[in-house]
């Protein structure tokens, strides 16, 4: 039949003029020949009325069919085109809009990193006072009043009792203090000496110290530790050393570096050692009983370490410049 | 505690270089680092001065030829004591000095200069720096300078723990190289039977009171003061010291040859050959060695001829019984004083000697008599003198070993893995500690110049230190924990990171601040007494002070928009007690500016008190928290307007205010617009416990919408509006916001304001006779309240 070859051949010219019809005026011509009044989908129309009335059922079926077919290819075709028309007049170049960008202090991450690592594997964290008496911050740590080892801190004092803390080691006499073993702690925050301010030092410095006291942790564990720290903060392959020390408040003592490659050098990171059996004795605990190990170290150190930040104070002057770089 | 090879060899052999010492020592719990060490110097040799003219254009160079041994440079030196015929040091082009000094070719006023000739400063033996280091003329020109200089100025460099008072001397280092080398010590001076000429005895009277507890005296004569012999001064010059004269230079080449403080006295300028130690007066004047005059106290021990005080004890000889070039008589001290005591003194008068240093750590009572003995013995040598009374030594405290157990038990336990008995063993013998194995340990003891050894853990971590930490092996089972790990502050945390994701940069300022500056924000600062500078003298007591110069600094720099806040702690009241300072965590926003910039997109978005405000309520009202906020008015000490924000139990969680511009002209801040801060009081957040967490079922029938214009006199407070109109139905009326106020130029007293109302109920879906009658009873009671009069649109 011949319709069925027109219906054919309509469908094929359809599709492919309308896929060229790019313009809203493109698009009104191709609907005029097509679609409009006089257009060729109204002229099979008007064939079809000249059919015999047996075919009529079967075409007049075909043809509404292809009638809907056509008018939604047009109509998708003419819908895309106008939701991109709207945006046409957009400068997709222009900049997207300044948000505002804030920042975690540098310090607040390393601390965060810190606290994170041995929350991993069980230390609470604990606060306490940055002012405290003489007897939290240096006598129950074994440190007594005419000790060579007070040089070792140089200290600010509010009056002859109280003291700015020079380290966060203050927190863990006020935590045995008020608990039993066993304790699994590290406590941060911030400390104070009475230096000169210069790239290197400034009068004060974030800590990170941590604290284990049971019956049976030893040096082996504590070696064990802190590499898992250091591993996790540095990377798997970083290499370290634990040389040994002197603190009041730990023996045997130990400093830990790790190899800085760039610099050819080690680097101190952090001090640690077995709790000296005088601080479990002034915090009432049996030092026969239980022994465990500390460590500390300070934050900035290891923020310079890591960003290779080489000025203290960049860290306490707010600069934009430098906070917008975390 | 500069240490020298050369020194070091006196008592032991080893086959070190410099380097390699500094580092077993540091692993050895010794921090070292090299002074000097001329095994690792490349291109210095011996060189020799062949002609040294003026520059032709300085007066104060000159051009000097030398000679390597094979080729002759030309080099420019500036130094007054360089001459023709001297054998010097020579760095040629290519050396690197200590301190990464690199010697290149260079261009001095016009004329190139290939090397240096090197003071002893720049090779780091001394701080000399006056003129260039003459050699001895034997050496030949072209000779390794380690050949020449390395044997005796070989140094390092000892950081010594408060602990180790034992190795503040060279035998005290070369104990410790032993036990690194397993060599024997050497014994450098034998001792000898001193025989006294005469039969006088020195007598001697201790304070009852302790202090001290050993003093040994005794005289000579026929001293005759002169320079010392080339050994002596260069001993003394391997660790950088200068020689004076040989009395001088015996007392501190025995200091440091063994750790023990001596003093000398000319025996003339004493009343009598007599000493008492006693206690200084309250307010006594001392004429010090040093040129300074001291005021003593009671703390203070003080040596006295019986009448006059000649000594401060264990810190530093009188002027006026010092040695001098015309001593011919000498009185000898050798003495054990308290560490305490020692300390005490020292730190009041802030006078630190290496005396002082050495007692206030603990010395070794028996090396009294030894360094007395030794010392006597090198006077006899270098000064010609002779022992004329005889020794008298007053000793009221036990001379012996203490004797400490170490058990096998403890040491597992410590290590946490065996260590071998026979290691233990050899490690206590290489610390001439005797250790007698018992069935639980071993009894050990302690030679009494290790005053460091008191208890059981001392033992261990000796043990530990000379095992070597690397030998324990690390054991981690944390994989078998389960513990809950807490941190009261990770509420502050999520708090901080919200800030940050609204534009907040978070800063960290200065605890200590300017008590002046802090003054104008009131509240009660508490000082420090010993502070570093003025401007550091006090502790904060709010945030904003800290958070104000980082808008200053930010500002001056170029950025003007400042979104920043700050966690951390101020405090606040008595310095006097502990209990009266108030220590609390505090937080702070500060904003000025814009949040926006004018952009091609829209108009730039102020970081106003709106804005702030804004952030207030998207942080307390926060649902977790469950607060019902409330703003009231408060007068404020440097912020107008100031609003305390209020909880539903009334207890105030915080406050947002204008910083006044009194405050800012004050402290000199730079700014262009106002400046807000927001007060949070992070114990809300830590708390979170105290109030009450409840979720709310989600409505799901539809909400109905409807405008109100009303027009108002200007002055009423749209916030009054809206509280008013919340309160007239609270169970469908869901929410009433002020969507936009129109201010007509013509008529200033009054305002258009639109509400929009959200109407939506649990129960049902709304129609519009369900809000009519709200509506119109809003619209009667506000216009009865406020005058306002409804406009139709």
């Amino acid at each position: 039949m011949s319709l069925d070859k027109t219906i054919k051949g309509l469908k094929t010219s359809f599709s492919k003029e309308l896929s060229k019809s790019k313009t809203s005026k493109d698009l009104e011509n191709f609907r005029i020949k097509y679609l409009g009044r006089n257009g060729q989908l109204a002229s099979l129309f008007e064939e079809f009325n000249k059919l015999p009335v047996s075919e009529k059922p079967r075409f007049g079926k075909e043809l509404n069919i292809l009638k809907n077919q056509l008018t939604e290819q047009y109509q998708n075709v003419l819908g895309n085109k106008s939701e991109n028309s709207a945006s046409s007049d957009v400068d997709f170049s222009l900049p997207g809009y300044n948000l505002p960008d804030g920042n975690i202090h540098p310090l607040e991450q390393i601390t965060s990193e810190i606290k994170s690592i041995f929350q991993s594997i069980g230390f609470s964290v604990a606060y306490g006072p940055e002012i405290d008496d003489d007897y939290h911050n240096f006598e129950a740590l074994n440190v007594p009043k005419h000790h060579p080892a007070r040089d070792m801190q140089d200290t600010f004092f509010i009056n002859p009792n109280a003291v700015l803390r020079t380290h966060t080691s203050n927190v863990q006499i006020h935590l045995m203090e008020n608990q039993d073993p066993p304790l699994r702690y590290i406590c941060c925050g911030r400390v104070f000496r009475n230096e000169a301010v210069s790239y290197k030092s400034f009068c004060l410095f974030n800590q990170v110290e941590g604290l284990v006291i049971n019956e049976s942790s030893s040096f082996a564990e504590m070696k064990g530790t802190l590499e898992y720290f250091v591993q996790e903060m540095f990377g798997k392959d970083t290499k370290m050393r634990f040389r040994p020390s002197y603190f009041p408040f730990t023996e045997p003592s130990a400093e830990v570096d790790i190899w800085n490659s760039k610099l050819n050098q080690w680097m101190e990171i952090l001090g640690c050692g077995m709790v000296n059996p005088n601080v479990l004795y002034n915090v009432g605990y049996d030092n026969e009983k239980y022994q465990g190990f500390a460590f500390g170290m300070g934050v900035e150190r290891i923020a310079m370490i890591k960003y290779g930040i080489k000025d203290i104070r960049l860290f306490y002057q707010n600069d934009k410049r430098f906070l917008e770089q975390f | 505690m500069k240490v020298s090879l050369h020194w070091l060899r006196r008592f032991i052999d080893f086959d070190l270089t410099a380097t390699e010492l500094a580092e077993k020592l540091t692993m050895r719990g010794f921090e070292s680092e090299v002074a000097s060490d001329f095994d690792s110097l490349e291109n210095l040799v011996v060189g020799d001065v062949l002609k040294a003219e003026k520059h032709p254009d300085a007066d104060k160079l000159k051009l000097c030829s030398v000679s390597d041994g094979s080729e002759t440079f030309s080099v420019v030196c500036g130094a007054p004591n360089v001459d023709a015929g001297q054998k010097i040091v020579f760095a040629k082009v290519g050396a690197v000095l200590p301190g990464d000094f690199k010697i290149g070719k260079a261009k001095i006023r016009g004329v190139e200069s290939f090397g240096m000739i090197c003071s002893e400063r720049e090779l780091g033996i001394s701080e000399e720096h006056d003129g260039i280091m003459v050699l001895n003329e034997s050496n030949k020109a072209g000779t390794p300078i380690k050949e020449v200089l390395g044997p005796l100025f070989d140094a390092i460099d000892i950081e010594v723990t408060p602990d180790k008072a034992f190795a503040l001397s060279h035998r005290g280092i070369a104990r410790e190289v032993a036990t690194i080398v397993g060599s024997k010590l050497k014994t450098p001076i034998n001792s000898v039977k001193l025989n006294p000429k005469s039969k006088d005895v020195v007598s001697i009277e201790l304070d009852k009171k302790g202090g001290c507890t050993r003093y040994i005296a005794g005289t000579m004569k026929g001293v005759k003061v002169g320079p010392s012999p080339k050994w002596l001064a260069e001993y003394l010059k391997s660790v950088g010291q200068k020689s004076i004269n040989n009395l001088v230079d015996i007392s501190n080449f025995m200091l440091l040859e063994i750790g023990h403080p001596t003093h000398v006295f000319d025996l003339k300028k004493l009343t009598k050959p007599a000493i008492k130690v006693s206690w200084a007066k309250k307010g006594e004047k001392f004429d010090a060695l040093d040129e300074e005059t001291y005021e003593l106290s009671t703390d203070h021990m003080v040596i006295t001829d019986t009448k006059n005080t000649v000594a401060l004890a264990g810190i530093i000889g009188g002027m006026d019984s010092s040695v001098t070039d015309s001593t011919t008589e000498v009185l000898i001290e050798s003495a054990y004083f308290d560490p305490v005591v020692i300390r005490k003194g020292s730190k009041k008068l802030n006078l630190l000697s290496e005396a002082s240093r050495r007692f206030e750590r603990g010395t070794d009572p028996n090396a009294a008599l030894e360094a007395f003995n030794m010392i006597v013995q090198l006077m006899q040598e270098v000064a010609g003198g002779t022992l004329e009374s005889v020794i008298t030594d007053e000793c009221s405290m036990s001379l012996d070993n203490n004797s400490v157990d170490l058990s096998f038990e403890k040491l597992l336990k410590y290590a946490g893995q065996e260590i071998p008995s026979k290691d233990v063993e050899s490690i206590l013998k290489g610390l001439h500690i005797d250790a007698e194995k018992t069935k639980t340990g071993w009894n050990c003891s302690i030679p009494t110049f290790r005053t460091d050894l008191e208890v059981e853990t001392d033992l261990i971590e000796e043990v530990f230190r000379c095992y070597g930490y690397d030998n324990i092996k690390s054991s981690f089972n944390y994989s078998s924990i389960m513990q809950y790990a807490n941190d009261k502050e990770s509420t502050i945390s999520s708090l901080k990171h919200h800030l940050s994701s609204l534009g907040f940069h978070q800063s960290y300022n200065n605890s200590l601040e300017d008590i002046e500056e802090l003054k104008l924000f009131g509240k009660d600062a508490v000082s420090i007494m010993n502070p570093l500078s003025e401007r550091m003298n006090t502790l904060r007591t709010n945030l904003h002070s800290g958070l104000l110069k980082n808008l200053d600094f930010n500002y001056r720099n170029g950025s003007a928009n400042t979104l920043i806040y700050e966690y951390g702690t101020i405090f606040e009241g008595k310095t006097d007690k502990l209990e009266d300072i108030a220590q609390k965590s505090s937080l702070s926003c500060l904003v000025h500016g814009d949040v926006f910039s004018k952009n091609v997109h829209f108009d730039s978005i102020p970081a106003s008190f709106a804005f702030l405000k804004g952030v207030a309520s998207n942080i307390f009202e926060d649902k977790r928290l469950g607060i019902k906020v409330k703003y009231s008015e408060q007068s404020h000490h440097y912020c107008d307007p100031y609003f305390s924000i209020i909880d539903g139990k009334k207890q105030v969680i915080g406050g947002l205010g204008v910083i006044k511009d009194s405050l800012l002209k004050q402290l000199g801040i730079a700014h262009k617009h106002e400046v807000v801060v927001l007060d949070i009081d992070p114990e809300i957040f830590t708390n979170y416990g105290s109030y009450s967490t409840k979720v709310e079922d989600i409505i799901t029938f539809p909400n109905l919408q409807r405008d109100l214009n009303f027009k108002m006199d200007s002055s009423i407070q749209v916030g009054d509006v809206v509280k008013t109109m919340k309160s007239i139905n609270q169970s469908i009326l869901q929410n009433v916001i002020p969507v936009d106020i129109y201010q007509s130029k013509k008529d200033t007293s009054s305002k258009d304001v639109l509400f929009s109302l959200n109407f939506q109920s649990s129960k049902k879906t709304l129609e519009d006779n369900d809000v009519n009658s709200i509506i119109a009873e809003i619209i009667n009671i506000v216009s009865k309240k406020f005058n306002a009069k409804l406009r139709d649109n």
